[in-house]
């Protein structure tokens, strides 16, 4: 796993350093009276005039210790900046996306493999083929539309749904007392409503059809009928014998989905204006902020190498029969 | 015995007669084949069927007459931002998305399917390579190109152990210097551990290259080169990609420029999606390649005399065509879908050519003024990657009909 991270943010740093332009570009566009000179003690200083590997080390050097180095547009530390103002945020929204996500893929998916052809089953069918298609942009855009403008203008007294979803209470008022905590709660619950739907729809659908193909798989198997041949109650065999087998493929894409909760993403935060991690990252590739870029990124890499490694064992935590030698 | 021999000779089906037979039943996968087959037509006639030029801006006196115009008999979808047909983008926008589709589904199926089927078949067999480069024509052992080789890798293993020493004695001499002249800090310490461990890695090599068996197998390769690459983040990435490559003063840059000419973005996105695609399909093949070589058939064929190469194409990847056709499937409509996010995010294919991703670029700026902007595009590329989906559903559930879902 190690020598898979250093190769990792081996790339993810040459990448980075290869990009087009000059950090400090923009620098000097705004200070017209900057001598050439100048600006070279500028770039030593910021040490951009050494070959990309040491600059590499160095970075790796001081990151084990992390120190992430400066951010240049955010005047503050990048550690900081990624770590404690982006990645909080970044963690209430996907991580209740996908909440929702899972309290709705598997009682939908059970209740869809138990019904099997019935009506609701092709309903369910097609409705997980409809949200598994949908593009994240297409589907933030129509709601935004439909929540935040058609349905207020349609119908009097329509909650407009926020444009922008980040809620201006802060958790010091609460301590304060000049919020009540449902206040809060319900403020942010309010305007997380519509990137949080839009962020777990994917999953959603994509769960909801694994869950229902595992269980189908499982209810075919002989150790089902023997059961039912026992005289045990469909509900004990459902939910004690089939149910438990059923969930072990999906404990794997929980787990390899668990590292883009906290990557954020990109789209759903850029329709909903919310500074999560993604937009982070999406705006610091912008600005030539790399350090942001890199602190960013390099968590990123390490979270899906864990969670690469924690998907497998758990794999072998729930089902017996795989053994790791 | 005999009564199953005459009935399937009356009634004699070739198995794409018999998978077609299949694919019909499946009703949504018929509708999802004419959306597709109606796209395709509606791409490759767009200069017949598009109302108005796609680039086309008005001219005039009010020119702001002409922007965000609302639907109306002239402009069945309205006008953009730019006074420009927004239903004569879209029905352009299909031949840019649906070229970006196929050919990046087809390349990364292409790739996919020779290192899977390189890593499956070589897994746990470890390269012949160590007769090196100078040993011409295959045949029997010959010790001096043997030999010659193994000097020439000797020498470069050492030459870059040595570059990676002298590196890390670069970056942490002076503090380890500092150290032992006495100033204990942590970053000393830390730079002392760090020389340490490249050093001892160093040792490890030079030990490797000496006494090691150099056993490495391709498989080794491929699913490392596969993990590492499942490492990264994937969207961050492309954009990475996509900036660095796009950039005209680089040498791609330059390159496709000259022989793209407007289209170089396309090729580009197309270069990057393939890059990360086909490890999808990699990891599918060299699975499915990993039990067929455990078959009689391939036995078999190794006992007749077939050559290597003949076995993995001939033998082997003709039994994996099914898994690989509903894959390549749903990779058309990944792909678009990969092409959509990125030039929504403005690091894509760049406009004046329009493709439904970058059409959606500023839409959401006039999503009050003029809704259809935005919901257009999303619509088309929400009903296409809807159509690809159900058409690989209908694929497996014909070509495959053992494996459900």
């Amino acid at each position: 796993m190690i020598p898979l991270l250093f190769a990792a943010s081996v790339v993810i740093f040459t990448l980075l350093a290869l990009q087009p332009g000059d950090p400090l570009d923009e620098l000097r566009q705004q200070n017209p009276r900057l001598t050439a000179e100048q600006f070279e003690q500028l770039r030593r200083a910021h040490g951009l005039d050494q070959p990309i590997y040491v600059r590499y080390f160095k970075w790796l050097g001081r990151a084990i210790q992390g120190d992430f180095g400066q951010s240049r547009t955010y005047a503050s530390p990048a550690g900081q900046f990624v770590f404690e103002q982006r990645l909080p945020r970044t963690l209430i929204l996907s991580g209740a996306a996908l909440l929702l996500a899972l309290l709705v893929a598997i009682p939908v998916g059970i209740f869809s493999a138990v019904r099997q052809y019935s009506r609701a089953d092709y309903a369910i069918t097609f409705m997980s083929f409809v949200g598994f298609s949908m593009p994240v942009f297409f589907l933030g855009i129509l709601l935004l539309f439909t929540f935040a403008v058609w349905l207020p203008e349609q119908i009097q007294g329509f909650p407009r749904f926020p444009v922008q979803s980040v809620s201006d209470f802060q958790w010091v008022q609460v301590l304060e007392g000049q919020i009540t905590f449902f206040q809060y709660i319900g403020d942010w619950a309010f305007k997380l409503v519509l990137p949080v739907l839009t962020l777990s729809t994917i999953q959603m659908a994509a769960w909801t059809r694994y869950m229902r193909a595992s269980l189908l798989e499982v209810l075919n198997q002989d150790y089902i009928r023997t059961a039912r041949a026992k005289g045990l109650g469909e509900r004990i065999v459902l939910y004690k014998h089939a149910l438990r087998n059923a969930l072990i493929p999906l404990v794997t894409l929980v787990g390899l989905a668990i590292p883009g909760v906290f990557g954020g993403a990109v789209i759903t935060e850029t329709i909903f204006s919310y500074p999560g991690m993604g937009r982070a990252i999406f705006d610091s590739l912008i600005e030539k902020d790399y350090n942001v870029a890199m602190a960013a990124l390099a968590f990123l890499a390490l979270l899906t190498a864990t969670f690469n490694l924690v998907a497998d064992l758990m794999y072998a935590v729930v089902d017996p029969r795989i053994r790791y030698s | 015995m005999a009564a199953v021999a005459a009935k399937s000779s009356q009634k004699t089906q070739s198995t794409l007669a018999l998978a077609w037979r299949r694919f019909r039943k499946h009703k949504a996968a018929m509708v999802s084949l004419g959306v597709v087959i109606s796209l395709v037509l509606m791409a490759v006639f767009a200069p017949w069927i598009a109302p108005h030029s796609p680039t086309a801006q008005p001219t005039g006196d009010d020119l702001a007459a002409y922007f965000f115009q609302g639907p109306s008999a002239q402009h069945w979808l309205g006008t953009d931002d730019l006074g420009r047909d927004v239903l004569s983008r879209l029905i352009y926008g299909a031949q840019i998305s649906l070229l970006v589709g196929f050919i990046a589904a087809f390349a990364a199926a292409l790739i996919g399917t020779t290192l899977g089927v390189l890593a499956g078949y070589y897994s746990g067999r470890p390269l012949r390579f160590y007769a090196g480069p100078f040993a011409k024509g295959s045949g029997g052992f010959r010790p001096l190109p043997f030999a010659v080789w193994r000097v020439v890798s000797w020498l470069l293993l050492f030459l870059l152990l040595y570059l990676a020493a002298d590196l890390a004695w670069q970056l942490s001499g002076t503090n380890v210097q500092a150290l032992f002249a006495g100033a204990v800090t942590l970053n000393n310490v830390l730079s002392l551990l760090g020389l340490a461990l490249v050093w001892g890695l160093v040792l490890f090599g030079v030990f490797w290259g000496l006494f090691g068996q150099n056993r490495i197998d391709l498989d080794v390769i491929i699913s490392r080169f596969m993990d590492f690459m499942l490492t990264i983040p994937e969207l961050p990435l492309l954009l990475v990609l996509s900036a660095l490559l796009r950039d005209t003063q680089g040498v791609v840059g330059q390159w496709a420029n000259q022989v793209f000419g407007e289209a170089a973005s396309v090729f580009i996105i197309i270069t990057i999606i393939v890059l990360f695609g086909w490890i999808g399909t990699g990891r599918l093949m060299r699975g499915a390649v990993l039990s067929l070589r455990e078959q009689e058939f391939t036995t078999a064929a190794q006992a007749l005399g077939a050559g290597e190469a003949r076995i993995m194409f001939r033998h082997l990847v003709p039994n994996t065509l099914a898994p690989l056709i509903v894959n390549a499937t749903l990779a058309v409509g990944g792909a678009i879908l990969t092409e959509a996010a990125l030039s929504f995010l403005g690091f894509g294919i760049q406009p004046p050519v329009a493709t439904w991703g970058n059409m959606l670029t500023r839409a959401q700026e006039y999503i009050f003024t003029a809704p259809w902007l935005a919901l257009a595009p999303g619509f088309m590329i929400f009903i296409t990657v809807l159509a690809f989906n159900y058409l690989g559903d209908g694929l497996r559930d014909a070509l495959d009909p053992r494996s459900r879902l």
